[in-house]
């Protein structure tokens, strides 16, 4: 039984019990408090910047890029244009260095003796994704497929790829992609390129990059944690990138190609009517396929590295004009009245200023006797135009040939085109540092010296010939999307006597045609009529030195990059011309023999072309 | 129930005059309902949370029906007659902390779980209801007053629980029992000289501690609460991402099974110990503040129960689990808004979890066995 000593201990333990409760509540109300007030602070005070994390977290963007803009040639032919290629690359972040990934990868994907070229170091700090293996086969594909789930840091990846179905044909043309460098990312600021993102490099691929691109749409995707897409939220489409058609001739080009058989030269056609150019072609060429990374291999055989594959000569190649100078010459000679058509020199194969000092020599060692321009330019005399540059001065020369084009850029629409030179007074002084002789315009009476043309510019001048003076801007592109590019006349050229156009043209006529002409192994009797010039740079000058040319001559020949240069310069057919060809063959020694029947066989292929068209 | 008359207090005490008359099975109608209210509002977020799975609220109904099960029979016991297996059943405890340390169930980093084939479940879950009873138990062995012994003696059983707990290691877990310990020490009446002696005590031997005996990861996980920012993908992006969550979510919510941190996966262990953050994220604070309403009334029930009740025994234990519970609660909502570190506690009643679900309903078994019906 309780006594009442019991309940009042009980009455005593209770009211304890709830002061004890109650300083234990006390400090329950404390944290609730602190609990309650870091809620509301998340969920009112901060609740927009919490909503924004958590948009940010779920939804991202992911750029949709267009496939490029295709090249094509104005008859629908492609020249450019897009493949699925399958790469595999390593994601640095998933890999680890002690892994035998990459070896196995190896072992079962390649042949024993192709190694993956790639190391894993060389993957920067802002890529973290690196192309193992470009272009898998189908075999190779199958392969990883069944192994993938061994190699976690390997990621297959299918993008879309240039590739050229004619190859080397249009390389110097078209030129190739590569990964975008942090430099191209600094200079394109416009443009964002995606990871190892592939960019024109050189070509129409570099000139045409923006229009070829397109711009880029955004996928707007919820994702989870993982990064799975879930689902797509909206899309901007892509801009749809433009194709350009190409007035090169698909036939032209190849033939130009297969004439040149990877010698080193360059070959331009161009229809002197437009400017638009039908073949061009610099050799040796490269396979763009495998710097486009949509073919295995060597861009070019090991052998012809010396031989700059890489350089397009057409647009960049720098070299004498030669013997392809004269008839500029003779046209500013009987503008200027220096010459008439009858005036007559005696040519004994040696020229001296005021009959004196240094001899210049003509390349026919007895000289071709007594000759008029006519006669000069269809057998190429030496003699004749050192006189007659001596005599015009080089101020003169320089002005005129510049209406011409030389030592300009033509304005081509392609990148690296190198300017050629025009020496003159103030070009000699501030460039070799020396003040200007009479010898200098001796030399450039036979296109030698200081004077530099690139084919492309030699091509545009010689049209200015053909088309009475008429100067229009090279262009390779005829159609930009859907817009139709026109031929664009830079100036024409004006004479003060008309039929001086003529009587040059006739001597570029017999050139061919003339039993004497340079360029008479081209005659065909009922052959196609045109109008040339034959051309025979030197490298190592001759008038230099007092040995005997022949001595001379037969010594240096035996090493071949000491060997002229072939060249040939015409248009035709007569008197509608269509077609302007400039064949440059390095170390080719004879313009007659090496370069003008090139530049038949363009001009009869082209009018066999132009017959099909029509 | 009651082999003696009504004291006086009881009488005058209002509380006790609108018992319910219908209270035979269920004891403590508003309570038991309130819990199952409690228990449904958690399967109807779970089944957010699990990302739909219809597999794992069912798995969660059944423990919950277990446990209700349980928690019934339990209620309808004698206190007194489950006293003394209540003090023993400290050993028990013991042993399975004992056995969970030399013989850990595989496949698991820590030596937390006890894999019995059918059922894995972890001690310290089970400790954290014996030890407080078993506590109560013995410190009301007798009529008299606690002696000074029996303070240090439960003082030191509880650190022994503590100890072997943090040893799994498990230091958040091994703190929570350790306080759950002192809980009913405290509030059976542990004299303050004694506290202010365990404080100086405390003072001393906590700088040893920390450089001496808590391991690496403990260490982080308490210097990431202090500045969770600093490691956004480390330790501390469980964090923000639960902040997100429940800072996103607002005044009302983004809507049921709307969550984006929550269906997409944002929000770690979104079923377990982060359902909160689902929680807030999709119903918002007026979903929150609605859930805490609930979860008052039924501490209000408990101490009204505790303060009802005749014996030191059952008033202590009422109230030292009513405290526990809300403990349960506190800790698990400090953390997952980022002001305490992160410890494995489940939000009681509501997380995924078989055996917090039924060690948290025996322990209201034990409550409403306590409810006291008058006639």
């Amino acid at each position: 039984m309780r006594t009442d000593q019991d309940l009042i201990s009980n009455v005593n333990d209770l009211e304890r019990l709830k002061r004890r409760s109650s300083l234990l509540f006390f400090f329950v109300f404390l944290l609730t408090v602190v609990g309650l007030s870091k809620i509301i602070e998340l969920t009112v005070l901060d609740r927009q910047e919490y909503f924004t994390e958590s948009e940010k977290n779920r939804i991202i963007n992911v750029p949709v890029y267009p496939a490029r803009g295709l090249i094509k040639l104005s008859n629908g032919e492609i020249i450019a244009e897009n493949i699925v290629m399958h790469d595999l690359s390593i994601k640095k972040s998933l890999f680890d260095q002690s892994s035998t990934e990459i070896n196995d990868l190896q072992r079962v994907l390649l042949e024993p003796e192709l190694e993956i070229q790639s190391n894993i170091s060389q993957i920067t700090d802002s890529s973290d994704e690196l192309i193992l293996i470009p272009g898998l086969s189908s075999e190779q594909l199958a392969k990883y497929q069944i192994n993938k789930e061994k190699w976690p840091a390997i990621e297959l990846k299918t993008r879309l790829r240039r590739f050229l179905p004619h190859k080397n044909v249009f390389s110097h043309v078209v030129g190739h992609l590569g990964e975008a460098t942090k430099e191209d990312k600094r200079r394109n600021q416009g443009i964002k390129y995606q990871q190892g993102a592939f960019l024109g490099k050189v070509g129409l691929e570099k000139r045409y990059e923006s229009a070829m691109r397109g711009k880029r749409g955004v996928r707007v995707v919820e994702v989870d944690v993982f990064g799975n897409q879930i689902r797509e939220i909206e899309r901007t489409q892509p801009e749809r990138p433009l194709n350009i058609f190409l007035s090169l001739n698909l036939r032209l080009q190849a033939l130009a190609r297969q004439e040149l058989s990877g010698r080193k030269g360059a070959i331009v056609a161009i229809d002197p009517n437009t400017g638009f150019i039908k073949a061009l072609v610099s050799s040796p060429d490269y396979n763009p396929n495998i710097l486009n990374k949509t073919e295995n291999g060597s861009p070019y055989p090991k052998e012809k590295h010396v031989d700059a594959p890489l350089f397009n000569r057409a647009i960049s190649g720098s070299y004498p004009p030669a013997s392809t100078i004269k008839p500029f010459l003779g046209l500013l000679g009987l503008e200027e009245r220096a010459i008439d058509a009858g005036t007559i020199i005696k040519d004994e194969g040696v020229f001296q200023i005021n009959g004196e000092g240094r001899k210049y020599r003509g390349w026919k060692e007895e000289g071709h006797g007594e000759v008029n321009l006519h006669k000069a330019i269809v057998e190429s005399s030496d003699v004749y135009f050192y006189q007659l540059a001596s005599k015009l001065t080089i101020d003169k020369i320089s002005n005129f040939l510049s209406l011409f084009n030389f030592g300009k850029n033509t304005g081509i629409d392609l990148n690296n085109e190198s300017a050629s030179i025009l020496p003159d007074r103030n070009w000699k002084l501030g460039n070799i540092g020396e003040t200007w002789f009479v010898g200098d315009t001796v030399n450039m009476g036979i296109g030698q010296g200081y004077i530099a043309v690139t084919p492309i510019q030699l091509a545009s001048s010689v049209s200015a010939i053909a088309t009475k003076g008429k100067i229009f801007k090279p262009k390779l592109v005829e159609r930009l999307g859907d817009q139709d590019i026109e031929p664009e006349l830079l100036f024409s050229i004006e004479l003060n006597k008309k039929e001086n156009w003529e009587t040059i043209e006739k001597s570029m006529i017999a050139v061919i045609n003339s039993w004497n002409g340079t360029a008479h192994n081209l005659y065909k009797e009922g052959g196609l009529k045109i109008a040339g010039k034959t051309g025979t740079a030197q490298i190592k000058s001759l008038v230099d030195q007092e040995l005997t040319v022949q001595e001379e001559y037969e010594g240096i020949r035996k090493i071949e990059k000491n060997r002229d240069h072939a060249l040939f310069v015409s248009y035709g057919p007569l008197p509608n011309p269509n077609l302007t060809v400039v064949v440059i063959v390095e170390n080719g020694e004879s313009g007659s023999s090496v370069a003008a029947p090139i530049a038949m066989k363009l001009l009869e292929q082209y009018q066999k072309e132009i017959l099909e068209d029509v | 129930m009651s082999r003696r008359a009504p004291l006086d207090y009881e009488i005058n005490n209002p509380l006790t005059n609108n018992s319910h008359s219908f209270s035979g099975l269920f004891k403590d109608l508003p309570l038991f309902i309130s819990l199952c209210v409690v228990l449904g509002f958690g399967l109807f977020m779970l089944y957010s949370a699990s990302g739909q799975s219809i597999g794992m609220v069912s798995r969660q109904l059944i423990y919950i029906i277990l446990g209700l099960f349980f928690m019934l029979l339990v209620a309808q016991l004698k206190p007194e007659s489950y006293k003394n297996i209540l003090m023993n059943s400290y050993w028990f405890g013991l042993l399975l902390l004992f056995y969970v340390l030399i013989n850990p169930a595989d496949g698991y980093a820590t030596n937390r779980w006890i894999d019995l084939g059918f059922f894995n479940f972890q001690p310290s879950e089970i400790i954290r209801l014996l030890l407080p009873l078993s506590l109560v138990a013995y410190l009301c062995r007798r009529e008299s007053r606690p002696r000074i012994s029996d303070w240090f003696i439960t003082t030191i059983a509880a650190f022994i629980c503590f100890y072997l707990v943090s040893r799994q290691p498990d230091l958040g877990t091994g703190l929570i029992v350790f306080i759950s310990g002192l809980i009913p020490i405290f509030l059976a009446g542990l004299p303050y000289k004694i506290i202010f002696g365990y404080l100086v005590g405390l003072a001393i031997v906590a700088p040893y501690v920390w450089s001496n005996l808590l391991l690496e990861y403990q260490r982080q996980r308490v210097l990431t609460l202090l500045n969770p920012e600093a490691d956004p993908l480390g330790t501390g992006w469980n964090i923000n991402q639960s902040q997100t969550a429940i800072g996103s979510g607002g005044l009302t919510g983004k809507g049921y099974l709307s969550g984006t941190q929550s269906q997409l996966d944002f929000i770690p262990e979104s079923h377990s110990d982060f359902i909160f953050s689902v929680i807030a994220e999709e119903l918002g604070l007026v979903g929150i503040l609605a859930m805490f309403i609930l979860y008052g009334f039924i501490i209000w029930r408990i101490f009204r129960i505790s303060y009802q009740s005749e014996t030191n025994f059952e008033r202590i234990t009422c109230s030292s689990l009513g405290f526990i519970f809300l403990l349960f609660i506190l800790i698990n909502v400090l953390m997952v808004i980022g002001i305490i570190p992160v410890v494995g506690v489940p939000l009681p009643l509501i997380s995924q979890g078989g055996t917090s679900i039924v060690v948290h309903l025996l322990a209201f078994g034990v409550i409403l066995s306590m409810k006291k019906i008058s006639r």
